[in-house]
């Protein structure tokens, strides 16, 4: 067998062991949610597949289900874009003006990313009770936002410092101020980079756990991960049949954005992480 | 008249960075000096608080509980780590091989990664679960074990368990920044390695793996510092038990802080904070950050 | 040429040049993330196609934006000084699921007779994981939930730390029952907090002692043994003879695992003359009494070997019920929940089953662990009448009488036991009110949680022949000082 040959058929197995070991428990996960009972897998048990969890989990009131989801879009949706409008004058300044400092800023910017969320979580808990913020909007938001800065300015950084300088130069040449050239050459052309920036913050803020378990306490503005965390069911036992129904449509907005924009996450990922 | 326009565009400079840092300031260093702070003091709920200076430390030393769970995380990252970045490294390899699958199979592969861990936590705990799960039914299916594992009730078995979550829900990311750092190498290296006659196992360990050392370390430093701080796996597959014998330090500071004693909690998660500290200096060095903005 | 689009701004007096360059560049980058390529080459299309999808591409952006706006500003979570205060009476509650449905029946109940409007807010079915978010609520000083229900063990950390009304100013009142009503020594030990009474009993319950009538009689023994001593003889004797069928039975299952049960357990063992005194602001464990207890609990398992060599690695409630369930065991220590359970159809031990007191070393010296829920009040909550008169409700006869009737609980008032219907449904329950009347709390302290988790270590450690018991009382008694030094 030629290695051409043997190369190929490594790789065939090789990448259909990945997709398998990727993919197997997401669909176990689809196929419990949709099955009547969870023991799928038991010897001699047959598949019966339902719509019935699916349906229990979002028409139920007291689990109150739609209203994890609407809130984690919502709070996550709100911090990318409060993220990136931040974090784009934040990189445009690092990377086209000279100032002083602006490494020791980085730096800074850098290490957030690096705190655990235990040392940060406490005190700003006592932070929120204080201002009467617990299970609202504002408690996550602005905590989620710091959190994905310093990957949002890092990732809008290295894309902004690819962009060649003589064409905002030429805009400032016809009298354009700072703010001007961002908005008119910078975004547009980096708007790419821009999306993949706010699709990273918008994700890395819907799986957020640690923050959401403690700063929420209800429907009010508990997000997805907790109430999967927490979520117990109706009747019975353990009601596998429905977390994983609620589990499946929790993931469906990352999902969708993953498949999507596939491209540009691993390009963000990458530039946010590695420096060539 | 030049000195003029740089003092205006410093200014606009550091405009444009005040609201980051204003932001920073009040939601990331002001929290970790606060707890910083509170790890000083006794603030319990049912006492009223007191400057203790190192007493909560102190007691640190002599709890077995820190300890078990110091253990468990720094076990769970040695384990972990290696395991990952020798998996993401083999998938990068895969993704990275032209084929026109290869945008179907980032996808697929990213999934993990974009599913947030307390879900992948509940799916797993159904994969290990002694009835219906898929776990048993593999390991009886195929004979390695004549009754259903309690998986989840051992403690080797719930940290087995814990591992493989992990391994499956990091590989992906790791494998991103693998596959960015293998795109970097030139092909003419290549070339030139099949010219002298070498193997594709040869050419991968005198070509590749040396060129993807700075990306190693940093991927290594950067899952190092992830795996320290591990949360939600934890609380959510196994809830730190069987008898707390994994128990992250996360986790066991977040105990203390629903129990209502947030003293000694902040001085358990300012250890942990010092560590991932610790790692992140090394991180940076490694990384070498400054050169890109240049 | 490509027509100047006098749509689109432009930097002011921008030549051609440059904003075809920014189009082209622009074009470029978003074809690298699409997920499918347009394969133009001829630049004029290039930047027109650009220039059209930049527009809806800034137009969906300015969609989503708004909308997520209309989303969050639609909510009811604004910050708190923007909300309107809307006073809501809500009870927070968990448990089984079955057990969720029946409330909802009660408080529709609750509604219809005072006109009330209450919100149940579901617990998950965890024990520890409704501490921590009550916990996290009541710390946060959350106006919800006004009414709730607490595990008696965390009833003292709950009381010291401020987070529960007295609810003196109701007992006795309209609708609300006088403190007489209840077994005074429960609310003596558990729900008074410096001379407040602070919680009230939803249901009690004490450990009690299940066993085979069939196999006592078959083997010629009396009846339940009232020493551990009698317990261990019977329990030799029936499994020697068991084991030629059964090879799997054993003759007493307890609750052995790393956890809180396991102190329950202990405190049983050690009865009335053991146990965990809290004396003067000292905690005292380790004792000879103790020590015993220790021992015989550790050789019912490794030297005796009536106790199955799993009680110290699974054996909690439900383990120790399905063993007894099956038919694998003679004696089994649980809680009177089983009752039910034992008796239920499908049940192989259904009508062989017979619950006394648990035994002690000396007769007449046994206790039971004090376990149960109660009810208390929000000191943060917006609804504290409202709250008082739903706590009135929970705890009246007529409601009680129905949750013992209907779930199977036992009452923290004396007189639901003399009632018939109870006494009927529920036939054990005379042993049940003794064991309830002689049980004794697990310390009554803020910092129990601590106190347990030490214990619960350290029993285990002994259990699994890690270290011996006095080892283990003497190492546990010593960290229970370290703790404590931080909390005097």
């Amino acid at each position: 067998m030629s290695e051409e040959r043997r190369i190929r058929i490594l790789y065939t197995v090789g990448a259909a062991a990945m997709s398998a070991f990727c993919l197997l428990p997401v669909a176990y996960m689809v196929l419990v949610a949709a099955s009547r009972r969870p023991d799928v897998f038991q010897a001699g048990a047959e598949v019966r597949l339902t719509a019935g969890h699916f349906l229990e989990v979002l028409g139920t009131e007291s689990l109150h289900f739609p209203e994890y989801v609407v809130n984690g879009i919502a709070v996550s949706g709100l911090s990318a874009i409060l993220a990136v409008a931040l974090a784009a004058p934040a990189a445009y300044a690092v990377t086209r003006l000279e100032l002083p400092g602006r490494m020791s800023f980085l730096f800074l910017v850098l290490a957030v990313s690096m705190f655990p969320p235990v040392s940060l979580v406490s005190y700003l808990f006592r932070m929120m009770s204080a201002l009467g913020w617990i299970n609202t909007y504002a408690a996550l938001v602005l905590p989620y936002t710091a959190w994905v800065l310093p990957l949002s300015l890092w990732i809008l950084a290295s894309h902004f410092s690819r962009i060649p300088r003589d064409l905002d130069r030429a805009a400032l040449l016809d009298g354009c101020g700072r703010l001007a050239a961002l908005r008119k050459v910078m975004v547009p052309v980096a708007a790419p980079g821009i999306l993949s920036t706010a699709i990273l913050a918008f994700i890395f803020a819907f799986n957020e756990f640690l923050f959401a378990l403690l700063l929420t306490t209800g429907r009010n503005a508990r997000t997805i991960p907790v109430g999967i965390a927490l979520f117990e069911g109706l009747h019975g036992e353990i009601p596998w049949g429905m977390i994983m129904a609620a589990a499946t449509l929790a993931v469906v907005p990352v999902v969708l954005l993953v498949l999507v924009f596939q491209r540009g996450i691993v390009a963000g990922l990458t530039r946010g992480a590695v420096r060539e | 008249m030049r000195k003029d326009h740089d003092l205006r565009d410093l200014l606009k400079g550091y405009a444009f960075l005040a609201p980051v840092c204003a932001l920073l300031l009040a939601f990331v260093f002001l929290p970790v000096a606060g707890t910083l702070l509170d790890s000083l003091h006794r603030d319990v709920s049912f006492l009223p608080r007191r400057f203790i200076g190192l007493g909560n430390y102190r007691s640190m030393g002599s709890d077995p509980g820190f300890w078990q769970s110091l253990r468990f995380t720094g076990l769970f990252t040695l384990v972990s780590v290696p395991l990952e970045l020798a998996l993401g490294l083999a998938f990068a390899l895969l993704l990275e091989h032209p084929t026109s699958a290869r945008g179907f199979l980032r996808a697929g592969v990213l999934l993990p990664w974009a599913i947030p861990a307390a879900v992948s936590g509940r799916i797993f705990e159904l994969i290990y679960n002694v009835q219906y799960g898929l776990a048993n039914a593999i390991v009886t299916g195929i004979g390695l074990s004549e009754g259903p594992v309690h998986w989840l009730g051992t403690s080797a078995g719930a940290f087995l368990a814990l591992v493989a979550a992990d391994a499956w829900k990091t590989t992906p990311f790791v494998a991103i920044l693998l596959l960015a750092g293998l795109s970097a190498i030139p092909e003419d290296l290549y070339r030139q390695a099949e010219v002298d006659r070498a193997g594709p196992l040869e050419r991968f360990f005198r070509v590749t793996l040396p060129l993807l050392r700075p990306v190693l370390v940093v991927a290594l430093l950067f899952r190092t510092i992830d795996s320290l701080r591990v949360f939600d796996l934890v609380f959510v597959l196994t809830g730190g038990g069987p008898g707390g014998s994994t128990t992250s330090l996360s986790m066991y500071g977040y105990r203390f802080f629903v129990g209502g004693d947030f003293g000694y909690g902040s001085a358990v998660s300012v250890v942990l904070f010092l560590l991932a500290f610790l790692f992140s200096l090394l991180y940076l060095r490694a990384s070498r950050f400054g050169r890109e903005i240049e | 040429m490509v027509s100047k689009d006098s749509r689109s701004p432009h930097p002011r007096g921008a030549t051609w040049n440059l904003r075809r360059r920014i189009d082209i560049e622009s074009f470029r980058g978003i074809q690298a993330i699409r997920p499918f390529h347009l394969g133009e080459t001829d630049t004029s299309r290039i930047v027109e196609l650009h220039r059209r999808q930049k527009e809806t591409e800034v137009r969906i952006r300015v969609l989503l934006l708004v909308a997520v706006l209309l989303l969050g500003a639609t909510r009811d979570a604004q910050p708190a000084g923007l909300r309107p205060p809307v006073k809501t009476l809500t009870f927070a509650v968990g448990g089984a699921p079955s057990e969720l449905d029946y409330w909802e029946e009660l408080l529709r109940e609750f509604t219809a007779r005072t006109g009330i409007r209450v919100e149940l807010l579901r617990q998950p079915t965890d024990t520890s994981l409704r501490r921590q978010t009550l916990s996290i609520a009541l710390l946060a000083r959350e106006r919800d939930p006004d009414v709730f229900l607490m595990d008696v063990a965390w009833l003292a950390q709950f009381a010291a730390s401020g987070w529960l009304a007295p609810l003196d100013p109701y007992l006795g009142g309209d609708g609300f029952s006088g403190r007489d009503a209840f077994f005074p020594r429960i609310l003596e030990l558990v729900d008074t907090w410096r001379g407040r009474t602070v919680a009230l009993p939803l249901y009690v319950d004490g450990g009690i002692l299940y066993y085979r009538t069939d196999l006592l009689r078959k083997y010629g023994i009396p009846g339940p043994p009232a020493t551990w001593e009698q317990l261990k003889e019977a329990a030799l004797k029936v499994q020697r003879g068991e084991r030629r069928d059964r090879p799997g039975f054993y003759g007493f299952v307890w609750q052995g695992a790393q956890y809180e049960g396991l102190v329950c357990d202990f405190l049983e063992f050690a009865g009335a003359d053991g146990g965990v005194e809290t004396v003067g602001g000292q905690v005292i464990v380790d004792t000879p009494r103790n020590r015993k207890a220790l021992r015989f609990m550790r050789d019912l398992i490794h030297e005796y070997g009536i106790s199955p060599p799993n009680t110290y690695t699974e054996m909690k409630e439900e383990e120790a019920r399905a063993f007894f369930q099956e038919g694998n065991a003679l004696f089994e220590r649980n809680w009177p929940y089983a009752w039910s359970l034992h008796q239920s159809p499908g049940s192989r031990v259904k009508g062989v089953t017979g619950a006394a007191p648990l035994p002690a070393f000396e007769p007449g010296r046994g206790t039971a662990c004090l376990g149960g829920w109660h009810v208390g009040l929000s000191r943060h909550g917006d609804a504290a009448a409202e709250g008082a008169r739903l706590i009135g409700f929970l705890t009246s006869l007529e409601v009680q009488k129905k949750l013992a009737l209907r779930l199977g609980w036992n009452s923290g008032r004396k007189d639901v036991y003399d009632d018939p219907e109870v006494a009927e449904r529920l036939p054990y329950h005379k042993e049940l009110r003794e064991a309830i009347e002689r049980a004794r709390p697990r310390p009554v302290v803020p910092y129990y949680s601590q106190l347990s988790e030490i214990l619960q270590r350290r029993l285990n450690a002994a259990l699994a022949g890690k270290s011996s018991p006095g080892e283990a009382l003497a190492a546990a008694q010593r960290e229970i000082r370290d703790v404590l030094s931080r909390y005097d």
